[in-house]
C-alpha cells in the first residue's frame, strides 16, 4: 500500500510538477508581453485610422510634408474660390427669393383690401336684410291687425244676420197675423151674409110669392136652388168649387146649375132710362147676370163694376178688381154668384159676387183672353185667346185641363151642352165638342168674327161680323141658309163689337160705331129700330137683361146708357 | 482530490505563446505585423483565430477568404486540437510557436474546410461520442440530453471550465467493480508514420484486476516508443506538453489529463539530441 501510495503521489507530484513547469516556461513568460504587445498593436492601428481618416498622408514621412503644406494651401485657395463662388449663387438665390416674397406680400395687400371691400358689401348686405325683416314685421303686423278686423266684421255680419232672421220671422208672424185677421174678417162677412140671406129666406117663406110677371119667373126658379147654395156656403170658400151632392128629391142637377130662363116677350127698347159714367176709362164689355138684377161692366180701367137695376135704374153695388189690365169679357155663371172676366193682362179671372178681391185666377195664355165662358160642365171654364189657343179649365183645381190649338185667334165663344162654338179671325166659326176636345165642325163666316151669341133655346147661333152683317145660324140643322141681317149706318166698331139676341129670339141687338143701337126683327129680317144719340162713340157691347125689359149699352167714352120701352 | 482538480485546472487552462505571421507572398496594402497569441491547449485552431483573422483582413485587398495556418510547411490540420498540433510540430523548438497564416492557395488535399463554427463543433461532439462509446457503450453520451451536449460545447468555446467540466464529470464516472472504463479512448499521434494516429481498444484494467498503465499501453501499441534498457532516450512521449512516468495508472491519465474530447491524445516525439 504504501509504495503504491508513494508511487501514486510519485506519478501524480511528477505531473504536477511537469505541468508547473511547462506553464511557466511556455505560458507565464510571454503572457504579458503578448499583452503588451497586443495593446501596442491595438493603439497603432487605432492612431493609424485616426490619421487615416483626416489626412492621407503619414506623419512621419516629414520630407513630403512641405509639398503637403503646399498643396494643402493651393487646395485650401480652390475651395476658397469655390465657396465664394457658392456664396454669389446663394446671394442671387436670396434676392429672387426676396423679390418673390416682395409679390408674395403684394398680392396679400390686395387680397386683404379685396376681402375689406367684400366684408363690407357683406355689411350693406346684412343691413338691407335686417331692414327687409324689419318690413316684414310690419307687414305681418298690419295683416295681424287687418285680420283682427275683419273677422269682427264677420262677427257682426252674423249677429246682423241672426237679426234679420228674427225680423223676417216677426214679419211673417204679423203677416200670418194680418192674414188670419183677414180670414177672420171674411168669415165674419159671410157669416153676416148667411145670417141676412136666412133672414130674407125666413122673410120670403113666410110672405106670399105672387106670379104676376115673366120676369120673375125666372128670378123664382132661379131663387130656388139658392138657398141650397147658401146652406152648403157656410163653411167657407173653398166649399164653392165641391162637386155638389144631391140635395133636393124634386129638381133635376141640370136645372139646379142651370135653371132656364125663359122670357115669354122681349120688349123693344125706345128710350134711354139711365145714362151713366159708368167707368173711368172705355168699357169694353157690359153683362146682365141671369137673375137680370145684376149688371157687369168691365173696360179698360181694369176693374169690373156689379150694378143692381131695380125699378129701372142702376146703382153701383161693387167693384171687383185685380186685373192688371183691361176687361174684355164678362160672364155671370148660372146662378149668379160668381163672375167671370177675361182679361188683357192674359188671364182669366174669378170674383165671388161682391168680394171684390178674385178668388181664382187662370193664366197660362200667352196673349190676352178674348172670353172667358162658363161651360154647362159644372166648375169647368172655357177661354180663348188672341194666342190661337182654347183653353179649359178646372176651377176646382184652377188648372187647365184642355188647351186645343186652332189655326185662327179666338174672338168670341159660346157654351152649349157638350159643344163650344168659337169664332176665330180667319172668317171661321170651329164647333167643338168639349168633351173631345176636338173640332168637329167648321163653319165658314161672311167676315172676321167679332162675336158670338147663343139664343136662349141654343138653336140659333148669331154672329156678329166685322163685314157689318149679322147672321143667324140654325144650329140644328147646320145648313149653310143663313139669314143675314144688314142695315144702313151700321158699322161694326171694333173687333170685339157684341151682338145679342133678345130672350125670346125674336129681335137682334148691336152697337154701331157711330153711336147707335139698331135692333133688327129675326121674323122680319129688316131693321126694327135705331137708338142713336146717346152714344157719343162707338159702341163696344151691348147686353139684353134676360127678362127682355131691359138693354144696356156701353160704348169707348165711359158711357153706359141702359134702354127699355118704358 | 485537491491535486487533481489543480490538475484538471491546469490541462484546463494551458496556453501556447504563438506568433502568426502573414506569409509574404500574400497580396496586401502593406506591411502586415504579426499577430502574438496565446493560444488554450485543448481548444481548436478556428475557434481562437478570430483576432488574427480580423488583424491581416485589415492589410489583405482580397475579402472573406478562408484562412489556413501553416508551420514550417506544414499545414496544420484545424480538427486535432492547439496542443496536440504544437507537441507534435513544435515541441521542443523556440517559443513563441510561429505559425504562417495564408489565405491563398488552400491545400484541399491535405486540410479539410472549415466554413463555419458548427462543422468544429460536429467533430467536437462526434469525438466526444465515439469516446463515449469506448467508456460507457454510449449509455452515458446518450442519457444526456441535447442542452447538456451543447453545454460542453459552449464551455468549450468560451472557455468556461466550470461549465465544461459540469457535464464531463458524468462522462468520468464508472461503477466500481469494473475499476474503470470499458475501453480506454486514446490516441498515439507519430511525427514519422504515414498512419496519423493509432487508436486501439485497451482495457485499463488487466484482467487480473491490476491497473494498467502508460507502459503497459505503450508497449502494447507502440513499443519502440519505450526505451529500452541501456539505450539512450529516443523518444518522448507527450501528453499535453509533459511527460508523465510510465507508471502513471491509464484509468487516472484518461480521467485527468484527457482533451476536452474525452480522448487521450498521446503524442510521441523524437527526443531533442541538445
Amino acid at each position: 500500500m504504501d509504495p503504491a501510495r508513494r508511487s501514486t503521489e510519485t506519478w501524480r507530484s511528477h505531473i504536477l510538477r511537469q505541468l508547473k513547469h511547462r506553464d511557466l516556461s511556455q505560458t507565464s513568460m510571454f503572457q504579458d508581453l503578448i499583452r503588451f504587445y497586443t495593446q501596442l498593436l491595438e493603439k497603432t492601428s487605432l492612431t493609424k485610422a485616426v490619421l487615416s481618416s483626416s489626412n492621407r498622408r503619414d506623419c512621419a514621412d516629414s520630407s513630403s510634408s512641405l509639398s503637403s503644406l503646399q498643396e494643402q494651401t493651393s487646395w485650401m485657395k480652390k475651395s476658397t474660390g469655390e465657396l465664394a463662388y457658392q456664396v454669389v449663387e446663394l446671394q442671387q438665390k436670396i434676392q429672387i427669393k426676396t423679390c418673390f416674397l416682395q409679390d408674395q406680400q403684394d398680392s396679400l395687400q390686395v387680397e386683404k383690401r379685396r376681402l375689406g371691400g367684400v366684408s363690407d358689401a357683406c355689411q350693406t348686405l346684412q343691413k338691407q336684410v335686417d331692414h327687409f325683416n324689419l318690413e316684414n314685421r310690419k307687414l305681418k303686423e298690419d295683416y295681424d291687425s287687418l285680420l283682427e278686423r275683419q273677422r269682427w266684421a264677420e262677427s257682426k255680419l252674423r249677429e246682423q244676420k241672426v237679426q234679420e232672421e228674427e225680423m223676417l220671422e216677426k214679419m211673417l208672424q204679423l203677416k200670418n197675423q194680418a192674414a188670419a185677421r183677414m180670414n177672420n174678417r171674411n168669415e165674419r162677412r159671410s157669416r153676416a151674409r148667411q145670417a141676412t140671406l136666412q133672414k130674407d129666406l125666413q122673410t120670403a117663406a113666410r110672405s106670399k110669392v105672387t106670379i104676376d110677371s115673366s120676369s120673375s119667373a125666372p128670378s123664382s126658379r132661379s131663387t130656388s136652388p139658392k138657398p141650397e147654395l147658401h146652406v152648403s156656403r157656410g163653411r167657407g170658400q173653398t166649399r164653392l168649387f165641391r162637386k155638389r151632392r144631391g140635395h133636393s128629391v124634386s129638381s133635376l142637377k141640370e136645372d139646379l146649375l142651370y135653371p132656364v130662363g125663359f122670357c115669354v116677350s122681349a120688349r123693344v127698347p125706345a128710350r134711354s132710362l139711365q145714362v151713366l159714367e159708368a167707368h173711368e176709362q172705355g168699357i169694353n164689355a157690359v153683362r146682365f147676370s141671369f137673375s137680370s138684377d145684376l149688371l157687369a161692366t168691365g173696360g179698360t180701367d181694369r176693374i169690373v163694376k156689379l150694378w143692381e137695376l131695380r125699378a129701372g135704374s142702376l146703382t153701383h153695388r161693387t167693384t171687383l178688381d185685380g186685373s192688371t189690365e183691361g176687361i174684355t169679357c164678362i160672364e155671370f155663371d148660372p146662378m149668379g154668384q160668381k163672375v167671370l172676366a177675361a182679361s188683357y193682362d192674359r188671364s182669366a179671372l174669378l170674383w165671388r159676387v161682391d168680394d171684390s178681391v178674385p178668388k181664382v185666377a187662370l193664366t197660362g195664355h200667352s196673349r190676352k183672353v178674348t172670353a172667358a165662358k162658363f161651360t154647362r160642365v159644372s166648375n169647368q171654364v172655357v177661354t180663348g185667346s188672341l194666342d190661337r189657343t182654347v183653353r179649359l179649365w178646372d176651377l176646382q183645381r184652377t188648372a187647365c185641363v184642355q188647351q186645343v190649338e186652332v189655326v185662327s185667334s179666338c174672338s168670341d165663344l159660346v157654351c152649349s151642352e157638350n159643344i163650344i162654338i168659337s169664332g176665330h179671325f180667319d172668317c171661321k166659326i170651329r164647333v167643338w165638342d168639349s168633351r173631345l176636345a176636338s173640332c168637329t165642325q167648321e163653319l165658314p163666316a161672311q167676315g172676321r168674327v167679332t162675336s158670338l151669341d147663343l139664343s136662349s133655346d141654343r138653336r140659333q147661333l148669331l154672329i156678329c161680323c166685322r163685314d157689318d152683317c149679322l147672321q143667324l145660324v140654325d144650329l140644328r140643322r147646320w145648313s149653310n141658309e143663313r139669314l143675314c141681317f144688314r142695315a144702313e149706318g151700321f158699322k161694326c166698331g171694333s173687333d170685339s163689337t157684341r151682338a145679342v139676341m133678345s130672350p125670346d129670339g125674336c129681335y137682334l141687338a148691336a152697337g154701331s160705331a157711330d153711336g147707335a143701337v139698331y135692333i133688327w126683327n129675326v121674323s122680319t129680317g129688316t131693321l126694327e129700330t135705331r137708338l142713336p144719340d146717346k152714344h157719343s162713340s162707338s159702341i163696344s157691347a151691348v147686353s139684353w137683361s134676360p127678362s127682355g125689359e131691359y138693354v144696356v149699352s156701353v160704348d169707348r167714352s165711359r158711357r153706359a146708357i141702359l134702354w127699355s120701352d118704358i | 482530490m485537491a491535486d487533481d482538480k489543480d490538475v484538471l485546472r491546469d490541462v484546463w487552462f494551458g496556453r501556447i505563446p504563438t506568433c502568426f505571421t502573414l506569409n509574404p507572398d500574400e497580396a496586401t496594402e502593406r506591411e502586415a505585423e504579426p499577430y502574438y497569441l496565446l493560444l488554450p491547449r485543448v481548444s481548436y485552431l478556428p475557434l481562437v483565430t478570430d483576432k488574427v483573422k480580423k488583424h491581416f483582413l485589415k492589410v489583405m485587398k482580397a475579402e472573406d477568404v478562408e484562412m489556413w495556418f501553416e508551420y514550417e510547411g506544414t499545414p496544420l490540420k484545424w480538427h486535432y486540437p492547439v496542443g496536440v498540433l504544437f507537441d507534435l510540430h513544435a515541441s521542443n523548438t523556440v517559443l513563441p510557436w510561429s505559425i504562417t497564416v495564408h489565405f491563398k492557395s488552400f491545400p484541399d488535399q491535405d486540410l479539410l474546410h472549415c466554413p463555419s463554427n458548427s462543422v468544429v463543433e460536429a467533430h467536437f461532439m462526434s469525438s466526444i461520442k465515439e469516446a463515449d462509446a469506448l467508456k460507457h457503450k454510449s449509455q452515458v453520451i446518450n442519457d444526456m440530453q441535447k442542452k447538456d451536449h451543447k453545454q460542453l460545447w459552449m464551455g468549450l468555446q468560451n472557455d468556461k471550465f466550470d461549465q465544461f467540466w459540469a457535464m464531463n464529470r458524468k462522462l468520468m464516472e464508472y461503477s466500481t467493480e469494473e475499476g474503470g472504463f470499458r475501453y480506454i479512448p486514446f490516441r498515439i499521434y507519430q511525427t514519422s508514420s504515414d498512419r496519423p494516429f493509432i487508436q486501439k481498444l485497451f482495457r485499463p484494467v488487466s484482467p487480473e484486476g491490476s491497473a494498467h498503465t502508460l507502459g503497459d499501453l505503450l508497449n502494447e501499441m507502440y513499443p519502440d516508443a519505450l526505451t529500452r534498457d541501456g539505450e539512450k532516450k529516443r523518444y518522448q512521449v507527450l501528453i499535453h506538453g509533459i511527460e508523465p512516468l510510465l507508471e502513471t495508472p491509464l484509468q487516472w491519465l484518461s480521467e485527468h489529463l484527457s482533451h476536452p474530447d474525452n480522448f487521450l491524445h498521446i503524442c510521441v516525439v523524437p527526443a531533442p539530441t541538445d
